[in-house]
């Protein structure tokens, strides 16, 4: 009987090895296509649509397209991908993704399947150094489905009503943002009801980096060795977003609700958000009498009074890759796919206000005559990709964790830079 | 003699099987899926997490691990992030343990004293019910009442007469680290009531008419009676309650990702593990944290059982 029980755990230890082990698969007879993207009340019917008109045209082919709200896509592709699970395509930020090209998870772009002759004529086909961030040794792991930079949506209206003009009062610098806050700002007490702007906590690489660098800071010196270079840039950025929280001039914080998710309501909650064009999309959709009020106005992102450089929010892009792992005809068919998906640049900027950042579309004077693309495009010539690298997760947490320190925590902008300085150090040391 | 040898030798051959061996074959019948089940999603992962974190593993790396011996435990000993996860854990674990231990008791026993068996029900529903709610709908609800504007701050103002005043319940540190446990402690109280009451419901009532007749307050009573006859629920409850704040998440996942809280003061050791395995993708570090926590929580359930046991009582 001990023997039997003996034996029996050996087998239920050995078996989930067998039952969980994969390799890579060469699939034949129908095709089917797992597509993992985030959720877009624009965009996901668009896809949809497109995804019938290929299946149609491909009847070997079955396209299961699946969403996730954006915030849980980075961790659910990521374990399903350690589970050899992965989706066949799937798009991510940049900082996310990048990993999954280091790593070999993803594989090169077909460029024959995508439609087109070769890498040049990728290349070609898109704005210069959009696809730097995805080619590794000369090849390329993803197409862009959008290119996105941040500007500040305005709603005139809370302008008004708190006796200001929204034409000529919008903020143009950082000083300016916290004299505008204060004007239009109401409180219960200590309790914040209406806001003026609130900053989109959590993404501190696309907006508290270029604030930084406005001052003369960078994330890391060029030499790609040193991190967090420019004390003092650093320690004024610290310090204006200690002043902008609840223990300073208490303008804002983390713990209110994420002013995008409120602006688009136009409750009298907040008058300005840092956002996307994306965003316009949306409010179109969701408050179509706010859209078409004339009350929604977009200023660039703002600068401070001494900055030594003109820095706009850092743009990042969302790029379809598709899943090494899947067989060889799954992945022609994966590039078939968003090669046609892509081929419709002008449908997902009319109705998903979702950019790609084509040489056809952004030189095309229906794209120019689009409302506010002019301030978007205006900010992203003085913007920069975003950081990417292996350990961008890692690096987003320490500047979240410094700037919640000062905001929330009560530690002094010093200690807070030194906290992060060492750590982002080892961070690059380690990599 | 040569039939004694032959009885012998026949007893060696025969292998001889009593009647409760018979009856034990069906209960290891009975037990075999359990100890399968566990094999494969307890028993396997613990071990396949020891032998991870011996190892640099990357989560979406296709290559080899480099294998570090114990240069993942050298590491987080030495981390700073790491020891304030453990006292971020130690601080939810005792400001919510005992608190469960000592408030489960005593609305358990005002519960069960309760005469009315409508009435009786109606208090053990109403405590039992924030039990049965996901962590998830749980810290969203409390998210809700925490938030600046929200109830918390109205109703705090409204009773104490301080109009306007932000108690900061998810910007202030040690606020933070108090919301924590309040959510905790609202949600896994009514459990543990029913688990104090069922233990309770064990002890004979004529052992309080017989202390009743020699004079016994209601006091006595229950320190005298009550708390000695009730050691096997309270360390029950104590192990569980222990282990389960010692592995708390959900509260402090949602409280940071979509509250807007800040991580540090509640970056408790699963929330550590969590960030470290597939934030960082550091799975061989996670691992090793996670190990760690294991081997505490090991050594605490052990303690507690020792303690229990030195002065058992019987009746």
């Amino acid at each position: 009987m001990k023997k039997a029980i003996i034996i029996l755990t050996i087998v239920a230890l050995i078996a989930p090895m067998a039952l969980f082990a994969q390799g890579s698969k060469e699939a034949s007879g129908p095709i089917t296509i797992k597509f993992w993207t985030h959720e877009d009340v624009n965009r996901n019917p668009l896809e949809l649509q497109y995804i019938a008109e290929f299946e149609a045209a491909n009847p070997n082919v079955k396209v299961e397209y699946t969403t996730q709200a954006s915030g849980k896509m980075a961790d659910i592709v990521q374990t399903a991908f350690a589970a050899n699970q992965g989706p066949t395509i799937f798009n991510l930020p940049i900082s996310d993704e990048y990993a999954y090209i280091v790593n070999g998870r993803v594989a090169p772009v077909d460029a024959k399947a995508a439609g087109y002759a070769d890498y040049q004529a990728i290349k070609s086909a898109y704005v210069d150094g959009t696809l730097d961030s995805v080619t590794v040794d000369g090849k390329i792991y993803g197409l862009p489905l959008e290119l996105t930079n941040w500007a500040i949506l305005l709603n005139k209206g809370i302008f008004r009503d708190a006796g200001l003009d929204p034409d000529k009062d919008y903020p143009k610098t950082w000083e300016d943002m916290v004299a505008v806050s204060e004007k239009i700002i109401q409180r219960d007490g200590d309790i914040i009801t209406r806001r003026g702007f609130d900053f989109r906590y959590g993404y501190y690489l696309e907006w508290l980096v270029p604030m930084v660098e406005q001052l003369g800071g960078k994330l890391i010196s060029d030499d790609g060795k040193t991190a967090i270079v420019g004390d003092d840039a650093w320690l004024k950025v610290l310090t204006f977003m200690q002043q902008w929280g609840p223990n300073g001039k208490n303008l804002g914080s983390s713990t209110y609700t994420a002013a995008r998710k409120l602006f688009n309501k136009n409750n009298g909650d907040i008058a300005m958000a840092l956002t996307g064009y994306y965003q316009t999309a949306r409010i179109a959709e969701e408050n179509p009498e706010f859209y078409a009020s004339g009350d929604l106005m977009v200023i660039p992102f703002p600068q401070f009074k001494d900055a030594v450089k003109e820095v706009a929010n850092c743009y990042y892009g969302h790029f379809y890759m598709v899943n090494a792992q899947a067989s060889k005809a799954e992945q022609e068919a994966a590039w078939k796919l968003i090669g046609y998906l892509l081929s419709h640049g002008d449908e997902y900027l009319d109705k998903a206000a979702l950019p790609q950042p084509t040489k056809k579309l952004f030189e095309s004077p229906e794209y120019k005559a689009k409302p506010y693309t002019d301030v978007f495009s205006a900010d992203m010539e003085k913007a920069h990709i975003m950081y990417y690298s292996e350990n961008s997760a890692e690096m987003q947490k320490l500047l979240k964790s410094a700037v919640e320190s000062v905001m929330l925590s009560g530690v002094s902008p010093e200690k807070a830079l030194a906290t992060l300085k060492a750590s982002a150090q080892e961070l690059i040391d380690e990599n | 003699m040569s039939d004694d040898r032959e009885a012998s030798a026949i007893m060696k051959k025969t292998t001889y099987r009593g009647i409760e061996k018979k009856q034990a074959r069906w209960g290891v019948a009975f037990v075999v899926p359990s100890v399968l089940f566990f094999c494969l999603f307890s028993f396997y992962p613990i071990i396949n997490a020891m032998f991870t974190s011996l190892f640099d593993k990357r989560i979406l790396s296709l290559a080899a691990p480099k294998f570090l011996g114990l240069g993942n435990y050298i590491y987080i000993f030495k981390s700073a992030s790491f020891w304030n996860s453990m006292r971020a854990t130690l601080v939810f674990t005792l400001g919510t343990f005992i608190p469960l231990l000592v408030f489960s008791l005593m609305f358990a026993t005002f519960i069960y004293n309760i005469c009315g068996r409508r009435s009786r029900g109606f208090f053990q529903i109403a405590y039992y019910t924030p039990a049965v709610l996901s962590s998830v709908v749980a810290a969203a609800i409390w998210l809700l009442i925490l938030a600046p504007p929200g109830l918390g701050n109205q109703v705090l103002n409204w009773l104490c007469r301080t109009p306007g005043v932000d108690r900061k319940w998810l910007a202030n540190g040690t606020m933070l680290q108090f919301s924590t446990m309040l959510v905790y402690f609202w949600k896994y109280i009514g459990y543990f009531v029913i688990l104090f009451i069922t233990g309770l419901a064990t002890i004979p009532p004529t052992i309080y008419e017989a202390a009743t007749i020699d004079g016994s307050s209601k006091w006595q009573s229950f320190w005298r009676i009550t708390v000695p006859l009730l050691k096997p629920t309270i360390l029950l409850v104590s192990v569980m309650a222990m282990l389960q704040c010692l592995k708390t998440f959900s509260t402090q996942y949602l409280f940071t990702q979509s509250g807007g809280a800040a991580q540090d003061p509640i970056n408790v050791i699963t929330l550590n593990i969590y960030e470290t395995g597939i934030r960082n993708q550091r799975i061989g570090r996670a691992s090793a944290m996670s190990i760690v926590l294991f081997v505490i929580m090991l050594v605490l359930t052990f303690a507690q059982f020792k303690i229990s046991k030195s002065d058992d009582v019987d009746y």
